[in-house]
């Protein structure tokens, strides 16, 4: 294989054209794991169901010549061949597919076999994504050689081909792109896979496969997961132009650059029900809110998770200080892969408000020592909201405690805030934290805080100690008020990692922000740092902070055990 | 008198050009391919093998740079031993590492997770451990990035000294962005520590040098493709112009289709063996953080780069 060797004056060219910038805008990310109910379908997870229950779980391909067949037949009964077959585990089935058999290519074969009838079968093993080929000596009815080959998919056979076409030409979001809805046979390349078709599904893992329809002088690519039977996403690439390794699309280039072109350089506005606010990614504090209005009225300056501190109690200073945030260019340590979600917050048939969410993932999760976080913001129709956080686990141990550093900027120049101890409302008049503990006593609604100004205009803050119908533990939070410079940052920008993994006290970070001469915190401009204490567990029955994966059809999916957390603010009624 | 500026301006041009040293066929040749580095004097009072021995800046539970020394056959899982001096962890963790003729070693800061160890301003430096007393120290300060943009979380992502230029090439994204590539490639004076050549606006990783085209090359492994580019250099490693070539990619081969070049050298046989990794500008850490090995050799015929294969 030789490489394009250009000589060139010219710094290469590294920046993206306007019009692929627009592409990546328009691109659609598509979450939705249910498979197509058509009748290909129907028939393949009936099959896939079949042959596991088999002793030997292969699907075998089909419509064979004899000398092939024969080929499958004794590549299947060599254990070598079939080692890779089950969960060494538990013993469950793997969903195996022979996808080629094939004459042996001169070159494949070993030089004193030359002259022997030699096959070469393939097959992928989808839960692991591991190839395993064989050479077979047709005539001494014997295996030559087993070679098993991870990370790696062979070519895919032609009903993958049609599967995949299914899939592509009945998705929603294809036809919407396309103003109609596609033939089969409008789709180029899709027998390719996504490996030779140059494009891959590198954080999955999974093998895809790219239909790509032709409109006009665009070409719009739909990147099909043939382990889930799911559209990943869509986008449209130019046609036409040179430089042909820009264009390829790919799960990771696919995500990272929607999510960096329309999440984290531009900022969002969203007006829903009776509020209106902007988010935007950042580069290291979550996904963060802005200019949080009620009622035309702004209540919230900004909103965001600054670190995620992650410490694990058997290894005495072993864990992460993590930020989260933009897939690149950025100082995330755990990155956005998918869009922010809103959605309808729905109790007893009725709506009462929305949630604003969003996932931040590591490229291995839920595999040990990888992380997912949940960042959710929820808005009632009644004025109150929460800023919420969960970890999906799974981390490096069964150990662990996540610290999540929330940062709330309320607006205001004439706030106070106040705790419920004794009966009463005791205002705090410097810079200052507290921590919630099990002696802790609440207002009898379950409020523990209070924040309003010099009117009474407000919010009361109840931490979660369970009631919120969220599988929450309770908070056990450190609460921090520091007071808010104007004139310089303390974490209005974005913040670098700003405490350590593993401090089991207050210093979590924001006790920077409280200066040596704690100031007065009475009728002024305040910020409320918060930081739940959630421990993990991985008792069976009782997970926290936890994921596992287990096989469903022969592939892994994930089990999630969130451990929510983050307070509750009730709007003070006069 | 106007040809006359003219023929006096090629006139110093030639002069100036046959200042530059010439090399012989054989000499270029061997750049990059003949061992010319002695290991550290101070490795036989650890009480380590030095010809069992290698650096390491990835070692799992240290911080920092840690010698090795390997076990006799890879089964021997107990016969690996680490050593680590003080001095070697107190500068926050470390990447690429580069040895020089006496066996002084070169890295430089890398953030790992987070950059609580090294903040961002402070982190486009060199550190040396001196060959004889195991001493880690500053060897050099390379410019700090203008903190007035969103800048990316590294900087000298790549070292290599090259014996036969007597010069420590370092590759520097510090004060890069997304929009804009102000990456340096940074040629250092050995002895004095000072730069004496920079290539302006490439983010790279990987640096080697090496004469397999019969031109003395820097070759570079971007960090924003998976190409491999390369630039001439003068006998003193100095850079000849700052014609880039586009020498070969790294695209669609192997499992990720899309790796960085994270390390360049020549392996036993003499054929080029690029370390690749995914590299987004980011701080996200994997366990376990794939890495693949590409090999190269070069085709005199064709004068180009010739993949091989994948090798782990």
């Amino acid at each position: 294989m030789f490489i394009a060797c250009d000589e060139t004056n010219n710094k290469p060219n590294h920046t993206t054209s306007a019009s692929e910038k627009q592409n990546a805008i328009d691109a659609v990310l598509i979450d939705d794991s249910s498979v197509l109910q058509i009748p290909l379908m129907i028939e393949r997870i009936k099959e896939i169901k079949t042959v596991l229950a088999q002793k030997t779980p292969i699907i075998l391909l089909d419509s064979l010549d004899a000398s092939a067949a024969n080929a499958q037949q004794i590549a299947i009964a060599d254990i070598k061949f079939c080692e890779n077959l089950f969960d060494k585990k538990t013993h469950q089935a793997f969903r195996n597919e022979v996808f080629n058999v094939y004459a042996a290519r001169p070159q494949e074969i070993p030089s004193n076999l030359q002259n022997e009838k030699i096959y070469k079968v393939e097959m992928y093993n989808y839960a692991l994504n591991l190839t395993t080929t064989a050479l077979v000596n047709i005539n001494s009815k014997s295996i030559v050689s087993v070679t098993t080959f991870p990370i790696s998919q062979p070519d895919i056979p032609s009903h993958l081909k049609n599967i995949a076409l299914q899939i592509a030409v009945n998705n929603e979001q294809v036809i919407k792109a396309l103003g109609y809805k596609p033939e089969e046979k409008e789709a180029l390349m899709a027998n390719t896979k996504t490996a030779l078709n140059n494009t891959k599904c590198e954080r999955s893992l999974h093998l895809c496969v790219a239909p790509t329809f032709i409109k006009d002088n665009k070409a719009l690519w739909v990147i099909v997961d043939l382990t889930d039977y799911k559209v990943v996403g869509i986008r449209w690439t130019n046609v036409g132009t040179t430089e042909a390794p820009e264009n390829r699309i790919s799960e990771r280039k696919l995500k990272f650059e929607k999510i960096m072109e329309c999440y984290c350089k531009k900022v969002t506005h969203l007006e829903k029900y009776n509020w209106n606010l902007n988010y935007v990614i950042t580069t290291s504090d979550g996904l963060r809110i802005s200019e949080v209005q009620y009622n035309k009225k702004q209540i919230i300056n900004n909103a965001k998770i600054v670190d995620w501190h992650v410490g694990y109690s058997n290894t005495d200073g072993f864990g992460y200080s993590d930020a989260v945030g933009c897939p690149e260019f950025s100082q995330a340590a755990v990155v956005a892969v998918s869009d922010p979600r809103v959605s309808d917050i729905v109790e007893g048939g009725k709506t009462i408000g929305f949630a604003l969410e969003q996932n931040f993932s590591s490229e291995q999760w839920p595999l040990p020592c990888n992380y997912n976080y949940l960042q959710r913001f929820e808005f009632y129709n009644d004025g109150k909201f929460r800023t919420a956080a969960a970890s999906l686990g799974r981390g490096c141990g069964n150990n662990g405690t996540y610290r999540p550093v929330f940062r709330i900027a309320f607006t205001g120049n004439k706030n106070s805030f106040s705790q419920w101890e004794n009966n009463n409302w005791g205002v705090w008049k410097n810079e200052q934290w507290k921590l919630q503990s099990p002696t802790t006593t609440y207002t009898k609604e379950g409020y523990l805080y209070k924040i309003n100004d010099d009117t009474e205009n407000g919010f009361f803050v109840e931490p979660s100690r369970g009631q919120f119908n969220d599988g929450s533990r309770g908070d056990n939070a450190y609460v921090y008020i520091t007071k808010q410079h104007l004139d310089k940052d303390e974490g209005e920008k974005d913040l670098i990692t700003i405490g350590p993994c593993c401090n089991t006290d207050y210093k979590q970070g924001p006790e920077k922000f409280i200066d040596a001469q704690p100031e007065s915190i009475i009728n002024t401009d305040i910020v409320l740092w918060y930081v739940p204490q959630m421990k993990n567990d991985d008792t069976k029955g009782k997970e926290y902070c936890w994921a596992e994966a287990y096989l469903e059809n022969g592939v892994y999916k994930t089990k999630i055990f969130p451990c929510m957390a983050g307070p509750m603010f009730i709007p003070i009624k006069k | 008198m106007k040809n006359i500026y003219i023929l006096l301006f090629f006139v110093s041009a030639l002069v100036i050009s046959s200042c530059k040293e010439k090399m012989s066929e054989e000499e270029v040749a061997q750049i990059g391919l003949t061992p010319c580095r002695k290991s550290a004097s101070f490795i036989k009072s650890t009480g380590f093998n030095p010809s069992h021995t290698a650096f390491s800046t990835t070692e799992k539970n240290y911080k920092g740079l840690v010698l090795i020394q390997l076990p006799q056959s890879p089964a021997d899982t107990l016969g690996k031993k680490i050593w680590q001096d003080s001095s070697w962890k107190k500068f926050g963790f470390m990447g690429s590492i580069t040895t020089d003729e006496t066996g002084n070693i070169y890295t430089a800061p890398i953030p790992v997770v987070n950059t609580l160890d090294i903040p961002v301003m402070e982190m486009n430096k060199i550190y040396k451990v001196d060959c004889n007393t195991a001493k880690m120290s500053l060897y050099c300060t390379l410019p700090k990035p203008d903190s007035s943009t969103e800048i990316v979380p590294y900087a000298v992502l790549g070292v290599y000294y090259d014996c036969h230029g007597q010069k420590l090439y370092a590759a520097s994204v510090s004060g890069s962005n997304r929009d804009e590539e102000k990456g340096v490639i940074y040629v250092i004076d050995i002895k004095t520590a000072k730069v004496v050549d920079q290539l302006k606006g490439y983010d790279a990783a990987a640096v080697f040098v090496c004469g397999a085209s019969g031109e003395k090359r820097l070759l570079f492994g971007s960090t924003r493709k998976p190409n491999i580019y390369s630039v001439e250099l003068n006998k003193d490693g100095t850079f000849k112009n700052n014609k880039v070539k586009t020498e070969f990619t790294l695209d669609q081969l192997g499992p990720r289709g899309n790796d960085k070049a994270r390390r360049i050298r020549y392996d036993k046989l003499g054929n080029l063996l690029v370390h690749g990794v995914e590299f987004n500008y980011n701080l996200a850490a994997q366990t376990e953080k794939p890495e693949t090995g590409y090999l190269f050799n070069y085709n005199d015929e064709e004068k180009k780069w010739q993949f091989v294969k994948i090798v782990n």
